[in-house]
């Protein structure tokens, strides 16, 4: 097992009010085998250790698969490798001397609350405004005597895998949740269950997506590209496509 | 009303950029086809000309309807711009693009101002030139002009770098995004705005360079 030396800038703030700035600390021989959660938390104990305030950060399962971790690492949502949370990002994948830069996921609608810590019920509020079914689809044995074709319900699984954690909030160049509302579209939409409310689900959700400050999407596809979960912009084709339909023939 | 909702919404307005911009394309296509003649000789140009002319009621109305579009196009896009830039501006100490060749998406608003510029040049040089000498002449008088020329030839390219991103992007906005036909875009995305830069730049280039010289 090999250890390197890192220098790390991190955001700190004490609240929403109060302005932050970067701090610099550094950290000796750490394991190039911990994810970069652990080596935060290395962090924590020797800023305990020494009566400075721990550094604050959402972390739950370390799984990757609650959504509550992320932060900006040298300004990629989720760090440098590819399909993975946070807490999946291991040290291996920085090298021993590296500088590294550790800031919020930002957006107009995700306050920070403190140092990396953010506030996104904002996209809480988006699920509540339609993201569910609320008609009766039956029990376990109607469910499973609804025939649905194996690629629609592939699909359907492919958006449900969005695990809301707001990466693609934070890396579009437009702060839009695009990403986030078309894959919770889509994952209803594609399936009977879901019919019933489809067209007043897109309405009410990028209604509520609109409201909550979130920007104007541009296809600039950086969403796509820090998903953790590698949810497709062909999600938020969908959502256009539903909206469209939605909005001609509805309300 | 449903119409106010969905053309203030987000998708909204990112569909009156995508129709309007597909309309736009479509204008485009047909002044190519028309631009063409050109390398016929001045004759077959001025004979195209002439018969357009011929029917002032058509002109009358695809211009007007040509200037709706893009002030729809223009006025919508710099809203977008504006709006988007009360989000993003300086949000990370640190910002990098994953995505490569992200170029044409990040620079849509200037080259679509460069775009801009050059019709208002091009409008007031070719429309409004004087009404005695024939556009023919006109053409050859103002694009033998080599800054004249250089300018169009870089607008030609900003148009150019503007659908590469612009074309895929409006396609995806009308939800058209389906692994069959995705390929199929992705070329057209490029081969498009090529097609355009070749005989628009063309046209410039003929002159510029002098082999128009006896056209």
């Amino acid at each position: 097992m090999s250890s390197i030396n890192l220098t790390l800038k991190i955001w700190r703030q004490q609240n929403s009010d109060a302005l932050g700035q970067l701090e610099t600390y550094t950290l000796d021989a750490i394991h190039t085998d911990m994810s970069f959660l652990e080596m935060l938390d290395v962090l924590n104990e020797k800023l305990t250790k020494e009566g400075q305030d721990p550094v604050a950060f959402d972390h739950d399962c370390r799984e990757g698969i609650c959504g509550m971790c992320g932060a900006i690492i040298d300004g990629v949502a989720h760090g440098p490798e590819k399909e993975v949370t946070l807490c999946q990002l291991h040290m291996r994948h920085f090298k021993d001397g590296d500088t590294i830069v550790i800031e919020p996921f930002r957006s107009r609608a995700y306050p920070v609350k403190r140092d990396l810590l953010i506030d996104r019920s904002a996209l809480d509020r988006i699920i509540q405004s339609g993201g569910y079914v609320s008609v009766n689809t039956g029990g376990t044995v109607d469910g499973n005597s609804i025939p649905i074709p194996s690629q629609q319900s592939e699909l359907a699984m492919d958006a449900a895998a969005c695990i809301g954690c707001g990466a693609c909030v934070a890396s579009c160049p437009n702060g839009a949740a695009m990403l986030f509302t078309s894959a919770k579209v889509s994952q209803l939409a594609l399936l009977p269950q879901g019919q019933v409310e489809r067209k007043q689900r897109a309405l009410a959700m990028v209604e509520q997506m609109d409201k909550e400050g979130f920007g104007n999407c541009t296809n600039a596809k950086e969403c796509e590209a820090v998903c953790p979960k590698g949810i497709s912009i062909r999600n938020i084709a969908r959502l256009n496509k539903e909206y469209l339909f939605a909005a001609m023939t509805e309300g | 009303m449903w119409f106010v909702r969905l053309l203030s919404s987000s998708i909204g307005k990112k569909l009156i950029m995508a129709t309007s911009g597909l309309l736009l394309v479509l204008f485009l296509m047909t002044h190519a086809a028309g631009n063409a003649t050109i390398f016929m000789s001045s004759d077959v140009f001025q004979g195209y000309a002439d018969e357009l002319h011929s029917h002032p009621l058509i002109v009358l109305i695809f211009s007007i309807s040509l200037l709706v579009l893009v002030l729809c196009h223009v006025a919508v896009g710099l809203y977008l711009f504006w709006e988007n830039r009360q989000v993003s501006t300086s949000r990370y100490i640190i910002t990098k693009r994953v995505v490569k060749n992200s170029f044409a998406s990040e620079t849509m608003p200037y080259t679509g101002l460069v775009v801009l510029l050059f019709l208002s040049v091009h409008i007031f040089g070719f429309t409004f030139s004087p009404k005695h000498v024939d556009i023919s002449v006109t053409v050859k008088n103002l694009l033998s002009n080599f800054f004249y020329s250089l300018f169009y030839v870089i607008a030609f390219i900003a148009l150019t770098i503007h659908l590469s991103h612009g074309f895929w992007s409006m396609l995806q906005t009308f939800g058209i995004n389906h692994p069959r036909y995705n390929t199929l875009i992705s070329r057209l995305t490029l081969g498009i705005p090529l097609f355009f830069l070749l005989i628009f730049g063309g046209v410039a280039l003929y002159f510029m360079t002098g082999l128009g010289a006896n056209y």
